[in-house]
């Protein structure tokens, strides 16, 4: 998997591990069981701290996706294949997902260009539960 | 005349080659230690700038030589050391001068507005990393055993003298433990990838860093074997005259000759086939001091990517790095001290 960072950009670097890591699982790059590098490799190949690194993987452990272990180091615990998610995620998520809307209402985008990139953008991931969503959403 | 005043003036004529030829193995977004965007790697002024360090830093090398090959049996054995040093300043002043163009132009054209600056790690170097190929670091052992066992048969040494007796052993297990512990260092440091093609420019770095682990083990096999022609002339195994001195520096020419030739054309082979398009580097000159020194405590990586040519450098933002430096010079400079210690 590539892992491309913008360490100077806006949005903090721990968020951005975060985040790519989130589109290779989606994508179908990270199944669940895959080995992840241990947090001080990372480090090194980004040129970040160590303790950046353990942030992004720490964030990705709350929301299920990770397990960390001494032995077996960090390994996806989830894909799209591997079941509903947690309700309570699903919660936090919808929550996310209507400020994000409300944003794009905010800044005046047409609704059925908002549902055309979230259709264009759950294809790029190609899973069966994004189709469900994508039908859901319409 | 010994093999170590030969070599030092030999080593004019190679420092002005190894400098000469060192754009043509640094990669094209890396020019004098200067960050360059993929769209401007082709640009009047990088080619001017190449074109001008390569004539310069050429005709230095030559001048260097002629003066050190003419005074080859005049004066003291330092002074080819003199004009070494004054080639390598001079070279310096050939590479500031090239990096100081090339800053002034980057920023008056403002290369890097608008550009997202990335950095990319590809996870299956640490997660499928490549194997370190031990096995050819066992015919240098073979030659440490040997040359153990010569010594062993050859009669003891003086009491007072031990080390001494052993020096040749002790040098090549320094040298072996060195270079193995350098290469295992550059193993777990991070990859040089093209932003613009990161997958299939990993794969071109395993390559290279393979080919150059081999290279490296037969240059190293071959100065054990030096180090051991050295020991059986010093211990008289094969009589008076047995082993003629310019014989244990042979095979070190021989290595070196071999290792630089690989080097160059693995380092030439990388650096050609990198990406032109899309996706800048980050800009991070400001950690490089003189173009040359990494210096980002920031940076975990003890060993990255060297600015100038094919090869690594240390960070020394990282702690780690002057305890390595300190332990590298400190092993010899600490034998010398005991043997002028045992002499007096």
């Amino acid at each position: 998997m590539l892992l491309s960072i913008e360490p100077d950009g806006p949005v903090p670097i721990y968020q951005q591990i975060r985040d790519r890591i989130v589109e290779a699982i989606a994508a179908g790059q990270l199944p669940a069981g895959s080995g992840l590098p241990a947090t001080r490799q990372l480090a090194v190949d980004l040129g970040v701290n160590f303790h950046t690194v353990n942030k992004g993987y720490d964030l990705l452990r709350q929301e299920g996706l990770l397990r960390i272990g001494r032995k077996s180091g960090a390994v996806v615990a989830r894909d799209g294949a591997s079941g509903p998610p947690d309700p309570a995620w699903e919660r936090d998520w919808a929550a996310r997902l209507h400020t994000l809307l409300a944003e794009a209402s905010a800044q005046g985008l047409d609704p059925a260009a908002v549902i055309r990139q979230a259709q264009a953008t759950v294809a790029e991931f190609g899973t069966e539960a994004g189709d469900t969503a994508a039908g859901g959403l319409l | 005349m010994t093999p170590a005043v030969v070599f030092g003036y030999a080593i004019v004529p190679l420092l002005g080659a190894a400098v000469t030829a060192g754009p043509a193995i640094t990669r094209p977004t890396v020019q004098f230690g200067v960050r360059v965007p993929p769209e401007y790697t082709g640009s009047p002024v990088v080619k001017q700038t190449r074109s001008a360090f390569i004539w310069r830093t050429a005709v230095i090398a030559v001048i260097a030589t002629a003066v050190t090959f003419a005074t080859w049996g005049h004066g003291s054995w330092w002074l080819a050391r003199v004009f070494l040093g004054c080639e390598l300043v001079a070279d310096l002043v050939c590479y500031q001068l090239a990096r100081r163009r090339l800053r002034a132009v980057k920023t008056s054209e403002a290369w890097f507005a608008g550009q997202r600056q990335t950095v990319v790690a590809d996870t299956s170097w640490r997660t499928d990393p490549l194997r370190f190929p031990l096995e050819w670091l066992a015919p240098a052992v073979a030659v440490i055993v040997a040359t153990v066992v010569v010594r062993a048969t050859a009669g003891h040494p003086p009491a007072r003298a031990v080390l001494a007796g052993y020096g040749a052993v002790v040098a090549q297990v320094w040298v072996t433990g060195l270079w193995t512990g350098l290469l295992l260092a550059v193993y777990r440091s991070r990859p040089e990838l093209d932003t613009a093609d990161p997958a299939r420019s990993l794969q071109r770095y395993r390559a290279l860093l393979g080919t150059i682990t081999r290279a490296a083990y037969v240059f190293l096999t071959l100065i054990d074997a030096g180090l051991l022609l050295a020991g059986l002339r010093q211990w008289r195994v094969l009589g008076p005259g047995g082993v003629p001195i310019w014989l244990p520096v042979l095979p070190f020419a021989a290595g070196l000759a071999f290792f630089l030739v690989v080097w160059f054309r693995a380092g030439r082979t990388w650096v050609t086939a990198g990406g032109r398009r899309g996706g800048a580097d980050r800009d991070d000159d400001r950690f490089w001091k003189g173009g040359l020194i990494y210096v980002n405590s920031g940076d975990p990586a003890l060993m990255v990517g060297a600015r100038f040519g094919i090869g690594w450098t240390l960070n020394f933002g990282n702690r780690a790095a002057w305890v390595l430096v300190v332990c590298i010079l400190g092993i010899p400079i600490g034998l010398i001290v005991l043997r002028f210690a045992a002499g007096l």
